[in-house]
């Protein structure tokens, strides 16, 4: 089948962090952004594609039609994805693939999560459900947990420290103080992770992204829609999902994700690339062995040998590979709806010459990875400069 | 292991594995197609993708894979902190299953490989205890 070429025109976040506004009104803020930046007019969005998971907790649901209303276009159809962590992905691939297909020339993809007035404890129950929750959540394994189960097994069978786990969350860290948007905007050093309270043994505080509220946003149009408008657009490249057993008792290795790596194929294959020709990688690094395992899923490194390439700094901005040079989940945070959506802008800022002094030098590609719960389920994105 | 080759298969078996917990055992299934064996709580095979499966009862017993200590834990855990939530792989077959287990406060308490078993099933989820 013949594909149209799809672009991403323009890009728009709030800041990540502790926000006061409401869940509908930074979903607002950050598609105003991304159309402002994209230089159309809200008429012309034929589609919105929103992605949410804990709407529920700020009382709105449903969110399409509040952000096409307020949008001034409350005839455009929109819908809302849920798919944990990795909603902002899955829902960027729909409107991708829609695109591609030809059923419309631009779309608005936004995602958004407002969750940290509820606080630590309830936040962590509600993430809890995005689990396999018959065998982990209600067996008392949080998020925390399930990925220090990861960890331990990560541990056990290569030669890497927790050492070599807290360099992942100092380098994002690192990243993150350049990033304006980031939620925590500060140095740490391996001795501040590895000080940290344990939060689920072996990963501690500093190994956790933090709960964060944000919301980020794109246009995805063909390229003929692009060139009419701007010369700032980024060329979708390739695209592919993937899935695992949703409970990590069903895998047979644990220092794998399954879906990382069929997405990362089918993207790879999409693009006519292999990894040794990406510039930076944004990867869901929600704890930092996450990070590793991803790095070595997506064929960066070689599998056991991810920690020690963290280690070895090949993963800093305009290392060997660069990786989360927004600061990752880690630093720049994690508004669970809006993360997938979060490293598409990045990819995006990098790709125009928008991304000041966290730019990654000469960099024509950037890969995006996203996945749900402890990667059940799994979007990876492609992008070239123009 | 005992097999009793049936139809197709009851399409929610929840109930049945939990009192099969209950009793220290897992509800699985043997595919009568291919011989893979499963949790009850699956429907069609991964391997094949039939239906038609016998259900067995297997020995709770088996050694830790992985596992974390949660200090940190959900609404509801609160008062149990720190314990460890296990993943097992049973002696008897390649299956794996994972449960709640009291009382681990170091790594020293649960060395990978460690023996255990499950004996219950609660608001806990799978009970495990040590061997």
């Amino acid at each position: 089948m013949e594909r149209e070429s799809v672009c991403v025109l323009g890009g728009g976040s709030t800041k990540y962090g502790k926000l006061d506004d409401s869940i509908s009104d930074i979903t607002l803020q950050a598609s105003v952004g991304a159309i402002e930046s994209a230089g159309i007019e809200p008429k012309e969005i034929e589609a919105g594609y929103i992605s949410n998971v804990f709407g529920v907790a700020d009382k709105q649901v449903h969110l399409g039609p509040v952000v096409m209303s307020n949008l001034g276009i409350s005839e455009c159809p929109s819908l809302s994805i849920e798919s944990a962590c990795g909603s902002g992905s899955v829902s960027f691939r729909e409107a991708f693939a829609n695109v591609a297909a030809g059923f419309y020339d631009a779309v608005l993809v936004t995602g958004t999560e407002k969750v940290t007035h509820t606080g630590t404890d309830w936040t962590t129950t509600y993430f809890s459900y995005c689990s396999d929750f018959f065998y982990e959540g209600q067996a008392g394994a949080s998020f925390p947990g399930l990925f220090a189960s990861m960890a331990r097994a990560y541990l056990h069978e290569f030669d890497a420290t927790e050492e070599d786990l807290a360099s992942v969350a100092v380098k994002n860290h690192e990243n993150g103080v350049l990033n304006p948007k980031a939620h925590l905007r500060k140095k740490i050093s391996i001795d501040d992770v590895m000080d940290s309270a344990v939060v689920a043994s072996p990963l501690k505080l500093y190994d956790c992204c933090p709960f964060s509220d944000g919301a980020s946003s794109v246009i995805l149009c063909n390229e003929k829609f692009a060139k009419e408008h701007s010369k700032d657009y980024v060329k979708v490249i390739g695209s592919g999902r993937g899935g695992s057993p949703a409970a990590l008792q069903g895998r047979e290795q644990l220092t794998t994700i399954p879906s990382t790596r069929i997405a990362a194929e089918a993207a790879y294959k999409m693009a006519g690339i292999t990894a040794k020709d990406v510039d930076f990688a944004e990867v869901h690094d929600c704890f930092t062995v996450a990070e590793v395992v991803d790095s070595e899923d997506l064929g960066f490194f070689e599998k056991g040998t991810g920690a020690t390439a963290a280690r070895n700094g090949d993963t800093k901005l305009n290392g060997s590979i660069s990786i989360n040079p927004s600061g990752g989940l880690k630093s720049k945070g994690h508004p669970i709806g809006a993360t997938g959506v979060g490293q598409v802008v990045e990819a995006f800022e990098q790709l125009t010459g928008k991304s000041g002094e966290r730019t990654v030098n000469d960099a024509k590609i950037g890969l995006t990875q996203n996945f749900g719960a402890t990667g059940a389920s799994c979007a990876v994105h492609i992008f070239q400069s123009v | 292991m005992q097999f009793t080759y049936s139809k197709v298969c009851k399409l929610s078996a929840k109930p049945e594995f939990i009192d099969a917990a209950k009793s220290g055992n897992i509800l699985a299934r043997k595919c009568a197609k291919c011989g893979e064996i499963l949790l009850a709580t699956v429907y069609y095979c991964k391997s094949c993708g039939s239906k038609e499966f016998g259900d067995t009862i297997l020995k709770g017993a088996g050694k830790v894979v992985t596992y974390t200590i949660m200090t940190v834990p959900p609404a509801g855990f609160e008062d149990l902190a720190p314990y460890a939530w296990v993943v097992m792989e049973l002696d008897d077959s390649a299956i794996r299953v994972s449960g709640f287990l009291a009382k681990i406060s170091t790594p020293e308490d649960l060395p990978i490989g460690t023996p255990v078993k499950v004996t219950g099933f609660d608001e806990r989820g799978i009970v495990l205890e040590k061997l």
